[in-house]
């Protein structure tokens, strides 16, 4: 990852923050007093509560399950993180993500907002400010929006502007993307959008598994994490290894092996570009599917280590295709693999209009057969 | 299994409560949405309310006769843990469909 920003720069700023919080030791804080140290929950570190010798605790859980109990256990481990938002406290969520949390942690750390969230991400910044790891909600993807002055000028600059002094340690989750049939402003992929914001990182789980651990491991960053939610795969659910044995929360994953083509996608398109390379295997084209996962920073070795073994990508995602994501992932590969690449990637999106609701989305959301075409206009591609 | 509280809706025109007259569900009754709920007079009019989702009544507030005023809890259902939220459905699992078949050929490789 050697062009972009890359998660060890997360050490550095995890010392900034160490050191502003040895500034703020006058600041008040809630229920138990804090040392003023960030507790850190590490992502692969044995549960504590599991015995040593009662081996991997593998769990069925669904996403929304997963997501609720990293929220519960972070809130355990960090007395200073705190979950705000539309409706996340006595009703639990409209997904229920934070069901039973205010009853578990308290009205004081788990906290319903007025209909604003411009309010919820400026409250955050201040709770930031004043030493908490606040983890606000915004109830849908397309209720970012009216909070994007606070996102942008506020959240992704706040240490920048403070030369390290004020970091903003706020995960911001947003349940994202389509599928669900919902209307108009609960179906947006604004991964473009924040990741286009410096001092922001963005991040998206494709499994009940990568919810659990990236949620855990972004709630202990020292800097602000936008985490987007795929709203469509709450509910499939799937094996979680709560010890995280041999996990990494940090870069691309490989999801399957393959040799002849480099199918790149992140959220909810990950599960579907498996089913397509379940299918290409039926035509004997053998796909490799990466699960990009860090929308910023970008895995770029990753990226380049598929490619390279593959020469043939296809990045796969449901935001529209001009200025969407995958033009920077296929200029990555481009930079990095030029000398060896069979063709030009290709993007298989969604298309240059608002997000439709309901029944067309169907229409919109790249499909088995969308994606299927795009792979084969990359197999057919020759030079010259 | 999760329950939904519904507070009985700002029904217009500044009027701030509500006589309740009948009760159209029973508690343990399954309902659909938009199926009348309850039948209520205000200053202004006798209206029936219409269920504003699906689940199965758990509780309902107020004997005919009680006033309710607007914001208070009316009714509470309970709903599947799976219920996509305020809006949208949940999507269902389905085996993978194609059309598409790919051709290529790989020997250069």
């Amino acid at each position: 990852m050697s062009e972009h920003t890359t998660l060890s720069d997360l050490e550095a700023a995890r010392n900034n923050t160490r050191d502003a919080a040895a500034q703020l030791e006058s600041v008040e804080t809630i229920e138990s007093a804090s040392d003023g140290q960030r507790q850190i929950p590490a992502a692969d570190a044995p549960a504590t509560e599991e015995p040593a010798d009662a081996g991997p605790a593998i769990e069925t859980l669904s996403m929304q399950q997963a997501l609720n109990r990293a929220l519960s256990e972070t809130l355990e481990a960090d007395p200073k993180a705190m979950v705000l938002g539309e409706d996340v406290g006595q009703l639990g969520g409209v997904f229920r993500i934070t069901d039973g949390l205010q009853r578990k942690y308290g009205e004081n750390r788990v906290f319903d907002t007025p209909l604003a969230e411009s309010g919820i991400l400026g409250m955050s910044v201040g709770l930031a400010m004043a030493g908490y790891h606040p983890i606000p909600e915004v109830q849908f993807d397309g209720f970012a929006y009216p909070a994007v002055n606070q996102i942008i000028c506020q959240v992704g600059r706040m240490n920048y502007r403070s030369r390290g002094k004020l970091p903003m340690p706020i995960t911001l989750r947003v349940p994202s993307f389509g599928g669900i049939r919902a209307p108009e402003h609960h179906g947006e992929s604004l991964e473009a959008l924040f990741a286009h914001v410096p001092g922001l990182k963005v991040v998206s789980p494709s499994s009940p598994h990568e919810a659990y651990h990236l949620l855990k491991f972004a709630a202990g960053r020292p800097d602000p994490v936008v985490f987007m939610e795929p709203k469509s795969r709450y509910w499939q659910k799937g094996p979680v290894d709560t010890a995280g044995t041999g996990y990494s929360p940090e870069g691309a994953r490989v999801v399957r092996e393959g040799r002849h083509l480099t199918l790149v996608a992140w959220g909810a398109m990950v599960a579907r570009c498996v089913q397509v390379a379940e299918l290409a295997a039926e035509d004997g084209i053998d796909i490799e599917v990466l699960d990009l996962r860090w929308l910023k920073p970008i895995d770029a070795e990753a990226l380049a280590a598929s490619v390279t073994k593959t020469r043939r990508a296809v990045v796969v995602h449901e935001a529209p295709l001009t200025s969407g994501l995958g033009a920077e992932v296929a200029a990555l590969i481009t930079q990095h693999c030029f000398a060896t690449l069979k063709a030009p990637v290709e993007r298989v999106t969604g298309f240059d209009v608002p997000y439709p609701s309901g029944d067309l989305e169907d229409e919109y959301i790249p499909n088995i057969d969308r994606i299927l075409f795009g792979i084969q206009r990359v197999l057919e591609y020759r030079r010259g | 299994m999760a329950e939904i509280s519904f507070p009985l809706p700002d029904l217009g025109e500044g009027l701030i409560e509500a006589t309740v007259l009948e009760w159209l569900v029973a508690e343990g009754e399954q309902v659909e949405r938009n199926h009348p709920l309850v039948e209520v007079e205000t200053t202004k009019s006798a209206v029936e309310l219409p269920s504003p989702q699906a689940g199965k009544v758990v509780r309902v507030y107020g004997e005919p006769g009680d006033i309710i005023k607007v914001g208070e809890p009316l009714i509470v259902f309970q709903v599947p843990d799976d219920t996509a939220g305020i809006v949208g459905t949940v999507p269902q699992e389905q085996a993978p469909k194609r059309r598409v078949r790919l051709t290529a050929n790989l020997d250069e490789d």
